[in-house]
């Protein structure tokens, strides 16, 4: 019976390329389609599975090992905090961490923001940096359309996800400090690595190649 | 209401996880023994300064501490090799050596609870203390290996490496400590991404460079030792692939090779290991099974140096690889009148070997045989 290699994908915007770059591995990908239902494709004759997961629930199979390797954002592993191996940047999926106020605010520095009000979607990566900065701020958990809580007054800033910056624009926000990057990551199991290190390597081998020489979108 | 709550991450176990744990507590002693290793217990509290002195302080965040009547602070202990650092150090100064020693017991770290991670849980493993040298680490990692084999695991990797290479090279980078600790953790880590970016900016020279990036990918044979060409122009790094090499033949002399891989990755997050070191997996569980490694310069942390290795299993995560119990011997239920009847009856089975209750409720036969119906795996004797 052959072993299978379980591959995590995130669903929604990192499909597409994700798909894309694992056509050019040579990996199957026949049927896999981003609008489809189907939450586990199973190719036997080459013995790759794939299961379809929420972005941030990919590191939390990763690490338990419900699959061997994953395609995730570095944003989610970092707010996560899960233990996976990072093994490539894939470069695409480009977005970055940033601190972003009113447009009056342009120009703040950082430590005019201590004991402020941080709304943001990502608690963890929002706490941890502001303590590294050794400022302390009160963090304030919202799911969504984090934009609003300065205009609202809930917050005085936020912490959130950017890739173009036109959601700050549109919403009279600037970003006043950049956190950190974050790209598409392909992460593996700790254990997986090691016990299926003859179908692992190889592929993480040929993704470094691709990678290298630029995926296309 | 609080009166059913247990703290978070420690756990009750029922007689079925009960049996599998004491089946392999029972078998990993018995093979423990069988090499001349003794057990010993210690304090299941251990003053900080004690923990710190071993562990380097890297886990602080993870200790249980509070404080005693006195004002000292005591921790939950953590793992056991500093204990037994600490005890060999008070009460073994004057023994013949090499001494063997192993362990069964609870440790207890504050961590996230989930799967195969609890804040209280239970470790068996052995320090061979007075030792150094390839023999010492191959005898160690052979009992590793021997003891998953006899606790019933078949499908298993240990994986080795000698933590001399990545010292070595990260000594010839001229990093500073830091810097050091940094690339450590992220060759541990396997982060391929941040040590690349770590290397792409460090001003080292571009062949050290290489070889670093490619210190966590390095697994399999011997063979992967050939990759790393810096070897020869490092004689600390050198030193330690031949010891690498040298423990991996013995432990192929031993029949064990089968299970051992080269994994230039595994470093070991504690601070003391100091050559050898090596960590075991199943494909079964997403975490690893067991650790340990060589660690020369603890024991002179207490004022006794002496070269040392060893190392810990976990039996939780064993159990749930496990999970079956064994078969054990037959229940039989003894009831009747006559209570001396019906007790020597019971003792003269027991002596058999049988697992023997008597009734204590003073059933008829029918209304025995209807409980035995409701709850089987029992036999019934009826002494009339």
């Amino acid at each position: 019976m052959a072993e299978y290699l379980t591959i995590a994908l995130s669903k929604g915007t990192l499909l597409k390329p994700t798909l894309a770059l694992f056509r050019q591995v040579g990996l199957p990908t026949e049927g896999v389609e981003p609008e489809s239902r189907n939450m586990v494709f199973t190719f036997e004759q080459e013995a790759i599975k794939y299961i379809m997961c929420r972005p941030t629930d990919v590191p939390v199979y990763v690490e338990q090992g419900a699959a061997d390797v994953g395609v995730v954002g570095k944003d989610v592993i970092v707010e996560q905090g899960k233990d996976v191996f990072e093994m490539v940047d894939l470069k695409y999926g480009y977005c970055r961490f940033v601190v972003a106020g009113p447009a009056a605010m342009q120009g703040a520095r950082l430590k005019e923001l201590n004991y402020k009000r941080v709304a943001t979607k990502f608690p963890v990566m929002a706490e941890r940096f502001f303590r590294s900065q050794g400022l302390q701020v009160e963090v304030i958990k919202l799911h969504g359309n984090v934009e609003l809580a300065p205009l609202t007054g809930i917050a005085d800033v936020i912490v959130d996800l950017v890739s173009t910056g036109a959601t700050l624009r549109e919403n009279n926000l600037v970003e006043l400090v950049k956190i950190m990057d974050s790209t598409t990551r392909l992460v593996s199991n700790r254990v997986s690595y090691r016990t299926k290190h003859e179908k692992i390597q190889p592929l993480i081998e040929r993704v470094q190649e691709i990678v290298k020489g630029g995926v296309g979108q | 209401m609080r009166n059913r709550e247990i703290p978070r991450g420690t756990r009750d176990l029922l007689p079925d996880e009960v049996a599998v744990k004491r089946q392999m507590e029972d078998k990993a002693g018995k093979l423990f023994r069988s090499y001349g290793y003794e057990e010993v217990i210690t304090p299941t509290v251990e003053f900080l300064e004690v923990v710190e002195t071993g562990t380097g302080g890297s886990i602080r965040e993870e200790l249980f501490l509070f404080m005693d009547r006195e004002g000292g602070i005591l921790s939950l202990r953590p793992e056991m090799t500093v204990s037994i650092a600490r005890l060999a150090a008070t009460h073994l100064q004057d023994a013949g050596f090499p001494q063997r020693l192993f362990y069964m017991t609870n440790v207890f770290r504050h961590v996230q609870p989930h799967l195969a991670q609890y804040r209280e849980f239970w470790q068996t493993g052995i320090e061979l203390l007075g030792a150094p040298g390839v023999y010492a680490d191959a005898e160690v990692i052979s009992i590793a290996i021997n003891t998953l084999q006899a606790i019933g695991l078949d499908n298993f990797k240990v994986s080795l490496n000698h933590i001399g290479i990545v010292n070595g090279l990260l000594d010839a980078a001229g990093l500073n400590p830091e810097e050091k600790e940094t690339m450590r953790r992220l060759i541990e880590e396997k982060d391929l991404v941040e040590l690349s970016a770590l290397l792409e900016q460090a001003s080292i020279d571009e062949a050290l460079k290489e070889a670093l990036a490619s210190l966590p990918v390095l697994h399999g044979g011997l063979e992967v030792l050939q990759r790393l060409p810096q070897l020869e122009r490092n004689a600390t790094a050198a030193q330690a692939a031949q010891d690498l090499i040298k423990v991996y033949d013995l432990l192929k002399i031993s029949g064990l090779s089968d299970h051992v891989v080269v994994d230039m990755g595994v470093l070991r997050g504690l601070d003391y290991y100091t050559g050898m070191v090596f960590e075991g997996y199943s494909p079964d569980l997403g975490y690893g099974l067991l650790g340990g490694g060589r660690y020369d310069n603890l024991m002179g942390k207490f004022g006794f140096p002496l070269p040392a290795t060893g190392f810990a299993m976990g039996l939780d995560r064993l159990a749930l690889v496990l999970k079956q119990r064994e078969a054990e011997p037959e229940r039989l239920l003894v009831g009747g009148r006559n209570y001396s009847a019906v007790i020597a009856k019971a003792n003269e089975l027991r002596g058999h070997g049988f697992i023997v209750e008597t009734d204590v409720e003073g059933l008829s036969k029918a209304e025995l045989e209807q409980k035995i119906a409701a709850n089987p795996g029992r036999d019934l004797i009826f002494v009339d």
